[in-house]
């Protein structure tokens, strides 16, 4: 099995001197969905922007396909493979649905585009219907749509979605999860940070659990969710015995 | 009463509008009010002037083009004074915005726009001196085109120059790749970089962008006024009077602020007296402020 994402005893942090991710290692195979979970604060968001380039890394490193990416420039991840759904503000609300699709297109070769649009509008016909309206109008699950069809546009090998499930309903959750399962299937590989743990290790093969910005646990998914230390420390819910 | 002040305050409104666009593009884009476009203006006109001077030397006196007052070498010399007022507003951006925007520090990048500002029109007041000088001596016919409006050749085809510069620059927003990657790099920049926008490109967009405009502005001033190293100056209330009326970040909204504060200028040198001209796009603006702060099309901070 490849591995496609490999995150190496990564410190990072916002301010010189203070580091929130303080050496963190996580790995992602190709075709896995790995899902990172972890109290709040804990640096799970930080994490993954720092892999994404948008938080300074002052440690480690981190290997896309076996080549160092990690002092690359955020704008260039995407062309290097790596795409990014960021927790909040991961839509331009003044842009138009199809706009928002075009932007993000624009590292494609230039006619493939509007082919390349209308395949995401094929994946996500909700979108499609509303592809004049102005992303800012979309219904929060339709945002979040948006952003994933955004992200999958340049056709990456890993995808990293930072809490897609955060202010959903049920239904809408239900949704996003059901694409992400789709996605893996069609062979991407995706890191995907989640307060939502009992929806997340439903569809994750493997998970991490972060506490003040490193691992501190792993496992396969599944056998996480029955850990009754893990649990009860970190996911928020008590086994019943 | 006469209704002159139409005409003259909707060809004040153009100039005003063309450089409100770089105004409002600079502060969506950079986020800092850049005090030096005037200067970025009268800069243009002067460039223009040189290169004008220059190709009547090298190729002789040119004919006029119909019935207006300039010939083919205006044409050239405005599209190499565009040019050049670009490189100049790069330039700048090297030399002290881009080294002030690493460190952060917004009021820090405005005072030093304030100090650019100062040392280009002391630059052009010492090279130029501070008299007027004209593009061309020729007197221009005014043909009455009914109510009692008159208007020279000069002000129509700078009035259609104005519609074709607005009407391309919007075309430009909101078709190509670049206008689109500007928009959405002014909502968030942040995500702008996720999505793979080059910003450093986005940055050099907006300054040839904004300073080719303010080069058009300052040439038409040129044309239908004359040409002065305060001649910015005059021009930056108004313009950022428009920019804000307009909504900041929107191109459409700061031409038509830019019209709406020609002309109410125009009424008020008309209705009241010319001492009241300055004042107004100073009312404007804090009328503004208090009513509607996100202006005509901005959009309400999240
Ligand atoms: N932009 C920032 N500048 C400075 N500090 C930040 C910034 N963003 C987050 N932090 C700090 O980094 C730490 C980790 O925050 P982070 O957002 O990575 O946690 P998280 O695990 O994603 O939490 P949540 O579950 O609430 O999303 C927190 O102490 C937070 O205050
Ligand atoms: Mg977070």
């Amino acid at each position: 099995m490849t591995r496609i994402l490999d995150v190496q005893e990564l410190v990072a942090g916002y301010e010189p001197g203070l580091s929130i991710v303080k050496g963190a290692s996580i790995h992602a195979d190709e075709g896995e969905i790995v899902v990172i979970l972890g109290p709040n604060g804990a640096g799970k968001s930080s994490l993954i922007k720092a892999i994404a380039g948008l938080v300074p890394v002052t440690g480690g490193q981190v290997l896309l396909d076996g080549v160092p990416i990690t002092a690359t420039p955020a704008h260039l991840m995407v062309r290097r493979g790596l795409a990014f759904v960021p927790q909040t503000e991961n839509i331009f609300p003044l842009l138009t649905v199809q706009e928002n699709l075009a932007v993000a297109g624009g590292i494609l070769p230039r006619a493939t585009v509007p082919a390349r649009i209308d395949e995401m509008f094929g994946m996500f016909p909700d979108l499609a219907r509303q592809r004049r309206l102005l992303a800012g109008s979309l219904s929060g699950g339709q945002r979040q749509m948006l952003a994933v069809a955004r992200a999958l546009i340049v056709h990456p090998r890993v995808l990293m979605l930072d809490e897609p499930s955060a202010g959903l309903s049920p239904k809408f959750v239900e949704m996003v999860f059901a694409r992400l399962g789709e996605i893996r299937r069609a062979g991407l590989t995706i890191v995907l940070v989640e307060q939502n743990a009992r929806a997340a290790l439903a569809i994750g093969d493997r998970a991490y659990v972060l506490a003040e910005g490193r691992e501190a646990h792993e496992g396969p998914a599944a056998t996480l969710w029955n850990d009754p230390v893990i649990a009860e420390l970190y996911l928020g819910h008590r086994k019943a015995s | 009463m006469s209704l002159q002040f139409i005409l003259d305050g909707l060809i004040n409104g153009s100039m005003i509008g063309l450089g409100a666009i770089g105004v409002t593009l600079t502060y969506a884009i950079l986020r800092f009010s850049n005090f030096a476009h005037g200067d970025l203006m009268a800069w243009g006109a002067y460039a223009t002037l040189a290169l004008v001077s220059g190709i009547a030397a090298l190729a002789g006196a040119a004919a006029p083009i119909g019935a207006l007052s300039f010939g083919w070498p205006m044409i050239v010399a405005a599209l190499g004074g565009m040019a050049l007022t670009g490189l100049l507003a790069l330039a700048l951006d090297w030399l002290l915005f881009a080294r002030l925007r690493d460190r952060g520090q917004a009021i820090i990048i405005v005072m030093a726009s304030f100090g650019a500002s100062m040392a280009l029109r002391s630059l052009l007041e010492f090279l130029f001196t501070s008299s007027p000088v004209y593009y061309s001596r020729a007197i221009q016919m005014a043909m009455p085109v009914g109510l009692g409006i008159r208007v020279t050749p000069d002000q129509i085809a700078l009035l259609v120059v104005t519609l074709a510069l607005v009407l391309g620059m919007h075309l430009f927003m909101t078709r190509s790749q670049t206008g689109r990657e500007m928009r959405a790099y002014s909502q968030n920049p942040a995500l702008a970089r996720v999505v793979g926008i080059d910003v450093a490109r986005i940055v050099r967009a907006t300054w040839l962008i904004g300073a080719a405009l303010a080069c058009a502005a300052g040439i038409m001033v040129g044309i239908l006024v004359q040409i002065r190293p305060l001649m910015g100056l005059d021009m930056l209330l108004p313009m950022f009077a428009a920019a804000i009326l307009g909504g900041i970040g929107s191109i459409p909204g700061a031409v038509l602020a830019g019209l709406i504060i020609g002309l109410s200028e125009a009424a008020t040198v008309q209705l009241i007296g010319a001492e009241w001209r300055a004042a107004v796009a100073f009312a404007i603006l804090m009328a503004v402020l208090f009513i509607r702060p996100m202006g005509l099309f901005g959009v309400a901070e999240r």
